[in-house]
């Protein structure tokens, strides 16, 4: 991982290997200044003593002509080897502009060690005047090696001109270069650092900006670091705890809404309860009346309607009775047909019922009272208002996962509008208009949608004038948690 | 306007790289010019010494032993007094003689020293010496040869054109060195021997010491001495300047007839004026040439010995009107 520690360390590494860089190239180039500026004055210095000691050497001999003592040959012998080691010195200053200058000076150096040594060989064979020649000779040639130093010395000078001249254009080049050097290093340091802090801390506001987004209460934004330091592990496991938040509330919100749904099944079974308590009173009565005026006709021999009075109890019966319960396939059916019995007594020939049952599917769970009240919403609008009666036809069909009931009418049909409003149950357009039950369609549409867990139980389709058809979807695999909720309740 | 930021960014850097690199490259390239490293052992030292340095005619003999020595790839210096500054001269030979250099070439100078260094001790030191232009006689010199003009055959050319300028009659000036020089002495000869055949020209000789004040302080002299001069001729062509400006002084030049010879600095100046009628132009350039090959066929002993008469090369006489 590329730390921000790694970045300091590079940081300073850098800074610190470009400062070594300039210390070691300025001090090289100061050694190296200094060796040159060393050479040459070694050269001047050497001359000069050259010239001094071919003095000396001539005063030497000077005094060991006049008197001549060991000490003074002794000097002169000294003096010489010197002369001798110096112009060994002196020939490795040898160039090509000078070269000329310097052979002369050489043999200069060489003829007056001659002449000395001829001296001394003159006076040690007491040819006196020819030694003070010899002397006289080499006083001359040592006053021309003076002149001959200067005269190299300028030439050195007139040499190494060019050389002076460049080594002052270097130094101030080289000041320059620092010049230059400092200003770039300012500038990209700089750039660096703005570069460097606002990588530590961009990611820090984003961070601060989650944070405080979070505090509000929006746990959907995502966090985004884009570095590869502390920060964005940082930013990782917070992203991962406001992930975790989102789904934790998310899950609560699901709960919520089941609970809601729940709540509002059992205001609907409420409904329904109340609607049939407010007919409590009277359907005990009713129902006992019913049955003593069932065996009267009976004793009286009208069977027929004694049967009529049967199919009347045996509804009342069961809509007080199973309204919040779970019942087969087959009761409902049943009820259905007391229902229809009771309704052909009424309408006689103007209701047609026909039936198309798969007795198969009769054992499949259904709610309490949902056939009825769709079969009668088809017989009052599709019977009752019609003087030449209605058809009504009912289809129980198995489709595989599930079992389909077909309600079907040749009645005036509905139109889209009234379809929406039935299909969107958050709309109360029920209107107990003339229900036996006193539940309308859409109580029917909710408790199968509760009953079932999913949206997609009922059809209806049908135009205006060309009768209606509702299906019913009921799945055999019902959802068991749903189930469970549904019946526990 | 983050792309404008960016952008002057970029520029900032690469102008400061720029810059940075540059400057680096300039401080970085040694270029300290360090003379060159010699690599031959010096064979062959030449010196060429002359008592007038900087002056044309001697400008050209260098000129020309120069040429020659970096053609037979010999080394040469050439060294010298100004203005006839004799003790330097001598130092010069001297110095020469001690740092032993393989041959000198050298203006000839009929002095006792002179003569005493180049016998003594060049001698001893076994430096071959050649005289360029001015001769001494090998006899008192040991020269091994001289190089130049036949300064005798010159005194007769001048003779010849005085003849032919001015007549068969008439005075004439003769403008002398009081050292008395041999190449002096030659050209005196020449004149002399010429115009004994023409008793009518008077000579009249004058010397004085090779200076300034002295040539003009001889010229007024002569003027106040010799009112119906016709002629001057400056033997020494050093006195060529003093003649010509003393006479200026007084009247125009040009009823003069005036020679002189082109070892001086003014000469070919005055004859391009026109206020010279004449002058002996000699080969300096020549004499440069020859003395260094002669040289060398000295030290590689091609030609052992030089001819002691020496090797004589072109004069001519050159007359106002040619240059004009």
């Amino acid at each position: 991982m590329n730390t921000i520690q790694k970045k300091i360390w590079l940081l300073a590494i850098v800074v610190l290997l470009i400062m070594a860089t300039i210390w070691m190239s300025l001090t090289f180039y100061n050694q190296k200044m200094q060796d040159q500026y060393n050479n040459i004055l070694e050269r001047y210095l050497v001359m000069n003593e050259l010239t001094i000691s071919s003095q000396q050497m001539v005063t030497s001999l000077n005094n060991y002509l006049l008197i001549p003592t060991a000490e003074d040959l002794e000097q002169m012998n000294s003096s010489k080897e010197q002369i001798q080691k110096m112009k060994e010195e002196v020939s490795n200053f040898k160039n090509a502009e000078n070269e000329l200058a310097l052979t002369n000076y050489i043999n200069l150096i060489d003829s007056l060690i001659e002449t000395v040594n001829r001296s001394i060989i003159f006076q040690t064979e007491s040819g006196t005047e020819n030694a003070r020649k010899a002397l006289n000779e080499a006083t001359h040639i040592s006053d021309y090696i003076s002149e001959m130093t200067l005269t190299l010395i300028d030439t050195e000078l007139k040499t190494y001109d060019r050389f002076y001249r460049g080594i002052i254009n270097q130094s101030e080049d080289l000041n320059q270069l620092g010049i230059w050097l400092l200003l770039l290093i300012t500038f990209l340091l700089l750039l660096y650092t703005y570069w460097f802090s606002l990588k530590i801390t961009r990611p820090v506001e984003k961070l601060t900006r989650a944070a405080s987004e979070l505090s509000k209460g929006r746990f959907d934004l995502k966090i985004e670091v884009d570095s590869k330091d502390e920060i964005a592990f940082l930013a990782r496991m917070f992203e991962h705890m406001r992930n975790n938040i989102n789904n934790l509330i998310s899950e609560i919100k699901q709960k919520a809404q089941l609970e809601k749904e729940l709540q509002q099944s059992k205001l609907l079974l409420k409904e329904s309860q109340l609607i049939s308590l407010q007919s409590q009173i009277n359907p005990h009565f009713l129902f006992n009346t019913l049955n003593t005026l069932s065996k009267k006709a009976y004793m009286e021999g009208s069977e027929e309607t004694s049967d009529l009075l049967v199919s009347v109890a045996g509804l009342l019966r069961y809509n007080l009775k199973h309204l919040d319960k779970s019942m087969t396939l087959h009761d409902e059916v049943n009820v259905l047909n007391q229902y229809i019995d009771i309704q052909k007594a009424r309408f006689t020939d103007r209701l047609a019922f026909y039936t198309e049952i798969d007795e198969s599917c009769l054992g499949i769970e259904i709610p309490g009272l949902t056939l009825q009240p769709i079969v009668e919403n088809a017989v009052i609008h599709a019977v009752e208002p019609n003087e030449d009666g209605g058809t009504i036809w009912f289809r129980v069909k198995d489709r595989g996962d599930r079992v389909t009931v077909e309600v079907e009418d040749n009645g005036p049909g509905m139109s889209a509008d009234t379809i929406r409003q039935i299909m969107d149950e958050e709309q109360q357009h029920d209107t107990m208009k003339g229900h036996a039950s006193g539940i309308g369609l859409s109580n029917v549409v909710k408790r199968l949608r509760l009953f079932n867990g999913c949206e997609d139980v009922i059809e209806i389709e049908g135009n205006v004038g060309s009768g209606t058809k509702v299906i019913i979807h009921i799945f055999k695999e019902r959802r068991v948690d749903q189930d469970d909720k549904a019946t526990n309740r | 306007m983050r792309n404008m930021i960016t952008f002057v960014i970029v520029i900032i850097c690469a102008v400061l790289f720029y810059f940075t690199i540059d400057s680096a490259l300039d401080a970085y390239r040694t270029n300290w010019q360090l003379p060159k490293e010699s690599e031959q052992e010096l064979t062959n030292r030449l010196v060429l010494i002359t008592q007038e340095l900087d002056t044309p005619f001697w400008d050209k003999v260098s000129a020309g032993a120069r040429e020659q020595a970096e053609k037979e790839g010999a080394t040469l210096e050439v060294w010298g007094s100004y203005e006839n500054n004799q003790e330097n001269f001598l130092k010069q030979i001297e110095i020469a003689i001690y740092s032993k250099v393989d041959g000198i070439i050298i203006q000839g100078l009929d002095t006792g020293e002179f003569k005493e260094i180049l016998k003594v001790k060049a001698a001893s030191y076994g430096i071959p010496i050649i005289t360029v232009a001015n001769d001494v006689p090998s006899s008192e010199s040991l020269r091994k040869t001289y190089v130049g003009s036949n300064q005798y055959l010159a005194g007769e050319l001048i003779a010849k054109q005085i003849v032919t300028d001015m007549g068969t009659t008439g005075e004439v000036i003769l403008m002398l060195d009081s050292r008395q020089e041999f190449y002096q002495n030659q050209r005196l000869q020449g004149i002399q021997d010429y115009l004994k055949d023409y008793p009518n020209i008077q000579l009249i000789e004058a010397k004085t010491e090779d200076s300034r004040e002295q040539g003009i302080a001889l010229t007024k002299d002569l003027l106040n001495r010799y009112p119906n001069v016709e002629a001057f001729i400056a033997v020494n062509a050093n006195f060529t300047e003093d003649i010509i400006e003393e006479i200026e002084r007084r009247s125009k030049v040009e009823p003069f007839h005036l020679y002189s010879f082109d070892d001086s600095r003014a000469s070919l100046a005055l004859l391009k004026q026109g206020k010279l009628d004449g002058m002996i132009e000699q080969s300096p350039n020549e004499m440069g040439q020859k003395s260094v090959n002669l040289m060398m066929k000295w030290l590689n002993n091609d030609t052992v010995p030089l001819d002691l008469d020496g090797y004589l090369t072109d004069i001519r006489m050159v007359k106002a009107l040619d240059v004009q």
